[in-house]
């Protein structure tokens, strides 16, 4: 009896609470949302005033047989599988690397997440100055300084070298995000473990295939799960840095606000909810926050 | 023998290891190097063939050349993007604070559902909402306002701040709570003189995240904004990027000034996050 009173006088207390938090997430999430597929059988025109016309599955139909849905969704796969193993194998070794004491830990550590926490416009600017075709520095090193190559690739004149810059940009930045998140969990695993497991003559890849690999295990399938998502939707890195890599934000974006067409726009993004609710659909009780 | 063997060992173990952090730190370091210098060089030698590492001459004319209104708009992007950041930042706490105390303390039907979709909301946001955000927006009639940013911003990081915000509730003991209450608190009291205090590294990191998402944003800035009186940073620099007449040394200085805000407060907040606020707390 007393509990179900407490319930019920904290139930009013946390709707009060929350009211805020759940008004803005359903007007600026939740009914965009709805919006969204509302939108994506019209017509829009990108002014407001001028009337949208209903053009049933038309925006659907027109995306789904557009071959350059289809290759920007292959490149998106692509540049999304290629920076999340990047991203998480060099995050997870440098975790690794960064797993003991050393003088300047606290220092290094800092400075390795610079990337990751300054704004991608200022690492863009320094990114395209470094590989300019001209006078960069990249390429100064590559043929003049090492001579790696004969010639400098032109970064931003093709898709193929545009392509392997945005995810190279993509590892660099992100990796460090996948090394905090191991390094604390590795610090979590009692040295002991790993005494034991040397007594019983393990190799280093013993050691870690036993005692790393099922202790990061929840650690290693969050940063994987959210690191695909968000560079699955990745827009602003690749847009600032080329406009020869159309993965499917930029795609987006631009048929919505460069060729105005809103409702095609609205529907790609449909379409993209739907792919990335089965993901999480079948990531879901798997992933830890 | 063997011990100066395994303390040789030792010795060529140490500079592997440091050298292997000095070529990480390279890596990770080299464009802000690149950034840094060419802030400090001339025109010329910014776009000379054969690059140099440090500048020959060193100038300050495009740090004083930025901070100049009639040259170059930063002050007023750097003012617009400090609006919005600390604005959204500072409201997703406040509300945030709230919801967060809500889900980690009350018991309530529903608790784990709202849990739930603020987790995928989380997921989600971004450019999936693009074309309904912008319809919402200029049907509100707030296109090309620094509100619009403000209130986007507030939704993009409020989730977060909610989860992060409830993990650091959750770790406060609530046989304190039960003694405030006791000594005849209530609730809103409670959040206000026993929660808040103690979590104030977290909400200081929960801030800087927050400000962080707000500071970096370029998507909605530039669906969002037109007249470049509301610019900030990111879609100003942009802009000023794709015109013909940029000078690569006055773009490095404003990157950098760009990044300093974000930066700094990162630092505190990592020297803030040392855990422990709770520590104690029973005590007595």
């Amino acid at each position: 009896m007393k509990t179900i009173k407490r319930e019920k006088s904290d139930l009013k207390l946390a709707m009060v609470l929350l009211f805020p938090s759940i008004f803005l997430v359903l007007l600026l999430v939740a009914y965009p949302m709805i919006s969204n597929i509302q939108i994506s059988f019209f017509d829009q025109p990108i002014n407001q005033r001028l009337s949208a016309t209903f053009v049933g599955i038309e925006n659907y139909i027109s995306i789904l047989s557009d071959g350059a849905f289809f290759q920007s969704l292959g490149i998106t796969l692509l540049y999304m599988i290629l920076a999340v193993l990047g991203s998480t194998t060099l995050g997870l070794g440098v975790a690794i690397f960064f797993n003991r004491p050393f003088k300047f830990r606290k220092l290094s550590r800092s400075l390795i997440i610079l990337s990751y926490v300054t704004p991608s416009i200022s690492l863009v600017f320094a990114w395209k100055y470094m590989f300019n075709n001209g006078y960069g520095v990249v390429n100064y090193l590559v043929v003049d300084v090492f001579n790696l190559a004969d010639k400098a690739p032109l970064w931003f004149d093709n898709p193929v070298s545009s392509f392997i810059l945005v995810v190279i940009f993509a590892i660099w930045r992100y990796f460090p995000y996948a090394f905090i998140s191991f390094l604390a969990i590795l610090q979590t695993i009692d040295t002991s473990t790993y005494e034991a497991a040397e007594i019983d003559g393990a190799s280093a890849w013993e050691k870690f295939k036993i005692v790393t690999l099922p202790a990061i295990m929840p650690v290693l399938i969050t940063v994987i799960t959210l690191r695909s998502i968000w560079l699955f939707y990745m827009f602003t890195d690749v847009f600032l840095l080329t406009n020869k890599v159309d993965i499917l934000g930029i795609y987006l974006y631009k048929t919505a606000f460069a060729f105005n067409d809103l409702g095609k726009a609205a529907s790609i993004s449909v379409i993209l909810f739907i792919i990335l609710s089965l993901v999480i659909i079948a990531t879901r009780k798997r992933v830890k926050y | 023998m063997a011990m100066a063997r395994s303390k040789k060992n030792q010795v060529i173990k140490t500079i592997g290891f440091y050298t292997g952090l000095i070529g990480l730190l390279t890596i990770s370091l080299f464009p802000f190097f690149i950034m840094l210098m060419t802030s400090f060089k001339s025109t010329e030698e910014a776009v000379s063939t054969s690059p140099t590492f440090f500048p020959k001459e060193w100038t300050f004319k495009h740090f004083i050349d930025i901070f100049n209104p009639d040259i170059f708009p930063f002050l007023s992007y750097f003012k617009n993007s400090l609006v919005v950041a600390i604005t959204a930042a500072g409201l997703a706490i406040f509300i945030g604070i709230f919801g967060a105390y809500a889900l980690s303390r009350l018991k309530f039907m529903g608790r784990t559902t709202i849990n739930a979709s603020f987790y995928t909301v989380y997921m989600f946001s971004g450019i999936l909402l693009v074309v309904p955000l912008f319809k919402i927006i200029s049907g509100l009639g707030l296109y090309d306002t620094k509100t619009a940013l403000i209130i986007t911003m507030i939704v993009q990081t409020l989730p977060t701040a909610i989860f992060m915000l409830k993990s650091y509730f959750d770790t406060i003991p609530e046989d304190l709570e039960e003694a405030a209450s006791i000594d005849g608190l209530n609730r809103i009291q409670i959040i206000f003189k026993i929660i808040i205090p103690l979590s104030l590294s977290g909400i200081i990191s929960v801030f800087v995240y927050s400000f962080m998402v707000a500071w970096n944003d370029y998507l909605f800035a530039s669906i969002f904004l037109s007249d470049s009186l509301n610019f900030t940073l990111p879609i100003g620099l942009n802009t000023l990027f794709s015109t013909p007449d940029y000078v690569w040394g006055r773009m490095m200085a404003a990157s950098l000034i760009t990044a300093l805000p974000v930066v700094i407060m990162y630092s505190i907040s990592d020297y803030f996050i040392k855990g422990g606020a709770t520590e104690g707390g029973v005590k007595g």
